[in-house]
């Protein structure tokens, strides 16, 4: 939204040609300056400069929504809120699972099982909706290198023997869980950058990223002074890209 | 009438021009007439008049400011300032104990920000804050309606179905206590859905939709006439990543801080924004401050800082015009933010919510 270019927008040809002079060719250009500023690059007076900004904020301000129709939305399909985690102490405390739309995030000391419970919840992914899954693909970044397919297929048919009955039911689960080895953060930012296609192309429920922070205590030691930004500014790019993601196709993270 | 040219808000090219035919005052364009500017400047008829009206807005406007008339800016009393506070009206949190070290609880009219680390409480305060707007007159409350910004999506609609549910059936029981017929009318539209209607979201993803948010909002609060409360929760997330110009960043959010400040006076609107914690490494040891550094600290009326004691959740009163500072606990029930219950009292009792200690005010209001 912040990069929408002025020529989208409802300003005239002919103001937007004079604008990219000065190089400002995004709304975030446009709205980034203060209102003299404005006035001397668009030429015109204050009150002119007002009704474009107001343009300009109009083409890229989010809609408005009221709590109410977020509720109705929700109230629609109830199943779809949240991925259940089987284990029903947990769910309860969640109040239904994991949930859709938002990031979760799961830490501990080591060797507690989060990679563990990382797998079971891609299998869970992977069920129809019936049992309690959502029937789609899984985005599993890892930096560890801890994920082993073998023992993927272990929980599967030990968990849901009924089900996985087949080999080739297991065959197109695992044909389901995508998984992606990056080993650096630059590699896991484009990683994530990219992912929104493969969600529609995959038809992708889940993103599972295992884990944030090996790869970034690896790469950023914050004794040193210009580290502790940089690590910053990677996590929150991620973060906010990742939540983007989760909201807009009401996955969970 | 004697005012400079170069301070009228016209067209950079046309005060250049103006300037390079010799006029100085406001008053000489005015006597020149619209025919005589164009001829002498260059322009053609339709331009002139056009800039004519400008300045004579703009002189009239200056004049109507200086009779002590509605302008943008006002002149009056102390005396009528402090009728005018004692009339205002707050926006209670349901925490008693909150309420008290705020006066009253949020004002209107005021910026009031909540600092805390993560988890700490600062959206459940304002998801509470977006119900308790809408509590009617006759109980306690503004009867006014809210406006939520979120840039980090952590609003949760189930959350505030369930903290709007708790505050109707807090109302109704007050009313069963004091049956009057005003209170029976109320209660009527201070249902749930009409709880959740009156609550209008905007999701910005980054600090460019939230400007531009914030130069729409008198436009929509011109239009939504009844929103008492405004709150934009999470300020600092958008503006803690991506930002390698630290001076812009500085000049947007006082820009931001102004543009709120306008809102909240012109519309009697309170205006809430939560912001995040850095950590600041001093000589020996380090600690946790308000993020967004230190001149956004002025931007702010009221400073809450919510932080953590062995698992009790505090809040800190750090900055305000007239309470004093002091410390409280408070308590994140499933019905939303609520006192600390002493621990003389049963558990039976946790139901009924006729305890006075927790509705002082509306006493006070009836009078």
């Amino acid at each position: 939204m912040a990069a929408k270019k002025l020529r989208r927008t409802q300003l005239s040809q002919e103001m937007c040609e004079r604008l990219s002079r000065y190089q400002i060719t995004t709304c975030q250009d446009f709205l980034c300056l203060s209102l003299l500023e404005l006035m001397k690059v668009t030429g015109q007076s204050y009150y002119e400069v007002q009704k474009l900004l107001c343009k300009v904020s109009q083409a890229c301000a989010p809609k408005m929504q009221t709590a109410y129709e977020m509720k109705l939305r929700k109230s629609v399909n109830p199943s779809s809120a949240f991925l259940s985690t089987t284990l029903h102490p947990l769910d309860r405390v969640l109040h239904g699972g994991v949930p859709c739309g938002s990031l979760t995030e799961i830490t501990s000391p080591p060797g507690c099982g989060k990679t563990q419970f990382c797998i079971m919840l891609s299998v869970l992914a992977t069920l129809p909706v019936s049992m309690g899954g959502l029937d789609g693909a899984v985005i599993y970044i890892d930096t560890e290198s801890a994920f082993s397919a073998e023992r993927l297929i272990e929980i599967a048919a030990n968990r849901f023997p009924t089900y996985f009955d087949s080999d080739e039911k297991l065959l197109h689960m695992t044909r389901s869980i995508h998984l992606y080895r990056e080993l650096t953060c630059c590699s896991v930012l484009k990683r994530i950058m990219s992912l929104e296609e493969e969600i529609i192309s995959k038809k992708v429920r889940l993103i599972i990223i295992d884990s944030v922070a090996s790869v970034v205590r690896k790469e950023f030691d914050t004794k040193l002074q210009g580290n502790l930004a940089e690590r910053s500014n990677f996590l929150t790019r991620g973060a906010s890209v990742l939540k983007y993601l989760a909201e807009e196709f009401s996955i969970p993270v | 009438m004697q005012r400079e040219v170069g301070t009228l808000p016209l067209a950079p090219a046309l005060r250049a021009r103006l300037a390079a035919a010799g006029f100085q005052t406001a008053q000489e364009l005015l006597d020149t007439g619209p025919c005589g500017l164009s001829k002498e400047i260059g322009i053609s008829r339709e331009e002139a008049l056009e800039a004519l009206q400008v300045v004579r807005q703009e002189c009239h406007g200056h004049a109507a400011r200086t009779a002590g008339g509605s302008g943008t800016t006002r002149k009056c009393t102390a005396l009528e300032l402090l009728e005018e506070e004692q009339t205002q009206g707050f926006i209670i949190t349901f925490c008693s104990a909150l309420d008290n070290i705020l006066g009253g609880g949020v004002q209107l009219t005021k910026i009031t920000e909540i600092c805390g680390a993560p988890g700490v409480g600062k959206t459940q305060l304002c998801m509470q804050l977006a119900v308790d707007v809408q509590i009617p007159e006759c109980l306690g409350g503004v009867a006014g309606e809210a406006v939520f910004i979120d840039t980090e999506g952590s609003f949760m609609v189930d959350r505030v179905v369930d903290m709007a549910a708790a505050c109707v059936q807090h109302c109704h029981l007050i009313a069963e206590a004091q049956p009057e017929e005003d209170h029976r009318k109320a209660l009527e539209t201070f249902s749930l859905e009409n709880i959740l209607s009156h609550i209008y979201y905007f999701r910005c993803r980054d600090y460019t939709e939230l400007l531009a948010q914030v130069y729409l909002l008198p436009e929509f609060l011109s239009e939504h006439s009844k929103v008492r409360l405004v709150v934009i929760d999470g300020i600092a997330f958008p503006f803690r990543h991506d930002f390698e110009d630290l001076s812009l960043r500085t000049r947007l959010l006082n820009g931001l801080a102004q543009q709120l400040i306008i809102i909240a006076n012109d519309h009697r609107a309170a205006v809430v924004l939560t912001n995040q914690m850095t950590t600041r490494i001093g000589q020996s040891q380090s600690t946790l401050v308000p993020a967004l550094g230190e001149s956004w600290g002025h931007a702010a009326t009221v400073r809450l800082i919510f932080h953590w004691d062995n698992s009790q959740r505090l809040a800190t009163l750090y900055k305000s015009p007239s309470q004093k500072e002091s410390t409280i606990a408070y308590h994140i029930t499933s019905h939303g933010f609520r006192d600390v219950q002493p621990p003389a009292v049963t558990p039976s009792t946790e139901g009924t919510e006729l305890n006075p200690r927790k509705r002082p005010r509306t006493e006070e209001e009836k009078q």
